[in-house]
């Protein structure tokens, strides 16, 4: 029993120090407009975890997941008189099927890493281009102002951090929730060796499925909740070029399947971003070269590198030597 | 028959652009994800240039083989640690390292050069071909395209440096124990195939202008059109590429320039559901 309560400690005490964010930054509208994106990309963190983190499959089209939950809650509340309760969680349904269909798809036809990267990339491109072409539903390059949620708290300077905080939270609990489980132990067994996974009797196809659709539901929800908040979504708020490239950046800064790297990423990104705003387009390019450095040089991300040196630190003595992450595999691949 | 013909002229483009993006993959299992902004480079190269007061022919060349040289750069130093992996992981690292490259690259060039764009005007009202009216730069397009495949392929085929790139793109434990340097043939082909990539954008030019952000686009096109051809797959990727050429100018004349890419997209999906290894893969 207590050692499930320590399991979720971590979270809890981040969430506990996040929710002080408003006590020092609650009076300004531009600080809390920083937090709330900061505390999205976290949340589209946490779904690439589950995603690419637990099972190893790229999914290049988290942009597009998110608009087409953003989007799609968008145009049922306002267009469709849907209520918002309804609208928000049947758009988020749409993204995880489709990031579900995505991994089944790859699963069938036992396609590898870079079958899944053209699909998901195509698809990002296909959904860029339906929001310019269906001017009538997502006003084009302009976009739409999102009228669900005007006049509630949704629309507030304190209240949307809170809520997306929330939902940050109970997104790491379910990631930690799973990381305990038998679904975790498969998702270790299947990224360190799939074939040894598939021999030892686990359904390798069953879960891969079961990564997409969690994680594609994680970034939907967050993507389409964001649609409320802001008010407005245009193709830019969700555009390959923005979303994407920052998630991984945030992800791969803070540690690729590690619980807390994705908060971590991302306020370290927050801030990043915030320093760099006078350069405008170089900050793209920045990002690019702190893609190429974090997963040459900085593999393990920020939170492992850490946590492991505190551990060290803590017990004054060598800490247990882990088994390597990737055993006798890549060995025994190497010709002749 | 104009919009076909259209179509023909620009599905040759859509083949060269494949065609660089599959020998690489083929090489040595490396998708460059920046293959669409090296193009781009070209164009901006060749389109500053041009300010500069050069003859269009001179700047062209000179963009082609600048890009070229910054392929085997790349090649040099972003590929080493890549190709330094084997099996999945260099597949894995492969994507992220040249995705990185590409926005970095996309960065540089949208901030530098924000509003240059590169369109190339050919002189001389236009020819009639077959009874439709074409116009003359898209016929010194196609020509260049034609010329640029042939020579590949005679490259490919004939030469004995073309064959031991075929040799590695066979097996690349049997071409080493013969002797063939692996890690020249990429550098070869990398330069090869960003130059390639820089013909494509110059001569995309001629009919519509090329801007700093067109190279994510370009990189998709490629990326489908290597698919449907068959990862690897040389005369697959030409095939797929005048293909979808003219399936996208006849859905854009007929459906929508916006709904085309989702028919592109479907031509990929369906590809990879119903035949992976694409219209000329060889079976895995």
């Amino acid at each position: 029993m207590s050692g499930a309560w320590r399991a979720y400690l971590p979270v809890a005490v981040v969430g506990l120090l996040l929710a002080a964010v408003p006590l020092f930054a609650g009076h300004s509208r531009y600080l809390m407009g920083l937090a709330v994106g900061t505390l999205v990309f976290a949340c589209y963190g946490v779904g690439l975890n589950v995603i690419f983190g637990s099972t190893g499959q790229l999914f290049l089209c988290l942009g597009a997941l998110a608009g087409m939950a953003g989007y799609g809650s968008a145009i049922l509340s306002d267009r469709g008189g849907w209520p918002l309760i309804l609208a928000l969680p049947v758009a988020a349904a749409a993204a995880a099927g489709l990031g579900g269909l995505f991994s089944w798809i790859a699963v069938r036809r036992g396609l590898d890493v870079i079958f899944v990267g053209i699909v998901t990339l195509a698809f990002s491109l296909g959904f860029g281009n339906l929001l310019l072409g269906q001017r009538d539903l997502t006003g084009g390059e302009t976009g739409i102002v999102v009228e669900a949620g005007a006049g509630t708290f949704l629309r507030g300077e304190v209240p949307p951090y809170y809520l997306f905080l929330l939902v940050l939270v109970v997104f790491l609990m379910g990631y930690r929730g799973i990381q305990r489980s038998s679904m975790g132990w498969a998702f270790r067994a299947l990224r360190d060796d799939p074939e040894a996974a598939e021999l030892a009797g686990i359904d390798v196809a069953r879960y891969r499925i079961r990564a997409g659709l969690i994680g594609s539901a994680m970034v939907g929800l967050a993507g389409g909740l964001y649609a409320h908040v802001e008010g407005f979504v245009s193709p830019t708020t969700y555009a390959f070029q923005h979303v994407d490239v920052r998630t991984l950046v945030v992800l791969a800064f803070g540690g690729i399947g590690s619980l807390l790297g994705p908060i971590v990423g991302a306020v370290a990104f927050g801030v990043l971003d915030e320093l760099l705003r006078g350069l405008g387009q170089l900050r793209t390019a920045v990002y690019g070269v702190a893609l190429i450095a974090l997963f040459l040089g900085f593999r393990s991300g920020v939170v492992p590198v850490v946590s492991g040196m505190a551990r060290k630190l803590h017990r004054r003595r060598p800490a247990p030597a882990r088994p390597a992450r990737r055993p006798a595999m890549h060995r025994r691949r190497r010709p002749g | 028959m104009a919009v076909v013909l259209d179509g023909l002229v620009y599905g040759l483009q859509l083949g060269l652009l494949a065609v660089g993006l599959t020998l690489l993959y083929g090489l040595g299992g490396v998708l460059n994800l920046a293959h669409g902004q090296l193009a781009v480079i070209a164009a901006i190269s060749t389109a500053l240039l041009l300010d500069a007061g050069l003859p269009a022919g001179v700047a062209a060349v000179i963009g082609i083989l600048g890009v070229g040289m910054l392929g085997l750069i790349l090649d040099r130093t972003l590929m080493v640690p890549v190709y330094r992996r084997r099996g999945g992981e260099r597949v894995l690292l492969g994507l992220l390292l040249t995705l990185g490259a590409a926005f970095t690259i996309d960065g540089l060039l949208v901030w530098r050069y924000p509003v240059q764009a590169l369109t190339l005007s050919i002189g001389g009202g236009g020819v009639d071909v077959l009874g439709v009216h074409m116009r003359s730069g898209s016929l010194l397009a196609s020509a260049i395209a034609v010329a640029a495949g042939v020579a590949l392929t005679g490259f490919l085929r004939f030469t004995r440096t073309g064959r031991a790139v075929r040799s590695v793109i066979q097996d690349e434990a049997g071409a080493q124990l013969v002797g063939i340097d692996t890690g020249a043939m990429r550098s070869l082909i990398m330069a090869l195939s960003a130059m390639l990539a820089g013909i494509v954008a110059i001569t995309q030019s001629m009919t519509v202008g090329v801007t700093a952000t067109s190279g994510l686009g370009f990189t998709i096109l490629a990326l489908i059109v290597t698919v449907v051809g068959g990862l690897g797959s040389v005369s697959g990727a030409l095939l797929a590429g005048v293909l979808l050429g003219i399936v996208n100018a006849l859905s854009s004349f007929y459906i929508g320039a916006y709904l085309t890419s989702i028919i592109l997209l479907t031509a990929a999906a369906g590809t990879i559901v119903l035949r992976p290894t694409g219209l000329l893969g060889r079976a895995p």
